[in-house]
């Protein structure tokens, strides 16, 4: 018999209403070492990823946000019990240490899209290049032009991310950003933010939009803190697994 | 500390596939792992696609998963 596992809490002793998880099944607290794990039976060998799954997934994680800062599973992740007990215990000092770092905090996504530019060439001839002579001069300038706009872009994508991080500083506690300058998605933002901060932190958000009115805005939370949960480097580090 | 029962999509985009997407963006890449215990089938795959690098990196995610699960 397996579990599937949704998430890990500290000072959570009783469950309330939980929805339903993976495939309808009841979810049920599973104390460990102090620690609650929200946990359903499961008689599937694979989690097949479908849109009722992923949204069971969330909600379970998502029911006990106004109770407690849980650290989320990923989505999939089914353990016998044994398996989940030997985890936690094993690993229970860097678990507390991530509960304490998320404790009173929620997750807030910002997504950051600019418009590649449709009219790309045009731009790029603006890049000065010296006067191309021939065939294969005339390459290597539409060369040298598309890595110094290649260049330009990532200047432009750095600014984006240390001007975001810069505006939201004084109301997060951690942050993880991931930049791609290449796409239209240009910044992928999680901001690990406290709650009685979440107001301030809209609001400097609202600001920031109208401020870069060029700049595309998805932002979304509060949401379990995802992002902020990843110990598996330590895990490899202890277990040598690669 | 109610308002915490939902996460919120603002309003520009406020609507169910992109709401879906970011959903999709924080459970299959994101989280605890507990190693080599991430098993997911995604043939059944039912996900609605629009574009976005959010689905793009979750569906690499799970292919990669897959991957690694088909070398052991």
């Amino acid at each position: 018999m397996k579990l599937y596992a949704y998430c890990l809490a500290a000072d959570l002793d009783t469950l309330g209403d939980s929805p339903p998880g993976i495939s309808g099944a009841p979810v049920r607290l599973l104390k460990i070492d102090d620690l609650a794990v929200l946990v359903s039976h499961a008689e599937i060998d694979a989690v097949p990823v479908t849109r009722n799954n992923a949204l069971a997934h969330a909600a379970v994680v998502r029911s006990v946000l106004d109770q407690t800062t849980p650290l989320p599973f990923r989505f999939g992740s089914l353990v016998t019990e044994q398996q989940l007990r030997s985890y936690i215990s094993n690993r229970k000092p860097a678990l507390e240490k991530k509960l304490a770092h998320v404790r009173g905090c929620v997750e807030m996504s910002v997504k950051i899209i600019w418009q590649l530019p449709e009219d790309g060439n045009n731009q790029l001839q603006e890049i000065p290049v010296a006067e191309p002579q021939g065939a294969g001069a005339t390459f290597l300038a539409d060369k040298r032009r598309q890595l110094l706009g290649d260049e330009r872009r990532a200047a432009q994508a750095a600014e984006i991310a240390a001007w975001l991080s810069e505006t939201v500083s004084d109301l997060t506690r951690d942050e993880q950003v991931t930049v791609r300058s290449s796409e239209r998605l240009v910044l992928s933002a999680a901001h690990l933010v406290e709650r009685a901060q979440l107001r301030h932190y809209r609001e400097k958000i609202g600001e920031a939009r109208e401020n870069r009115p060029e700049l595309h805005f998805l932002t979304s939370g509060p949401w379990p803190p995802y992002s902020f949960a990843n110990i598996e480097l330590e895990f490899k580090t202890q277990f040598g697994v690669s | 500390m109610a308002d915490f029962d939902h996460a919120i999509i603002t309003e520009e985009w406020d609507n169910t596939d992109v709401s879906l997407l970011e959903t999709l963006d924080h459970v299959l890449n994101r989280g605890l792992v507990i190693a080599g215990e991430i098993t997911i089938a995604v043939a059944a795959i039912d996900l609605i696609f629009v574009g976005l690098n959010v689905m793009v990196s979750s569906v690499e995610t799970a292919r990669e998963v897959l991957r690694r699960r088909e070398m052991e």
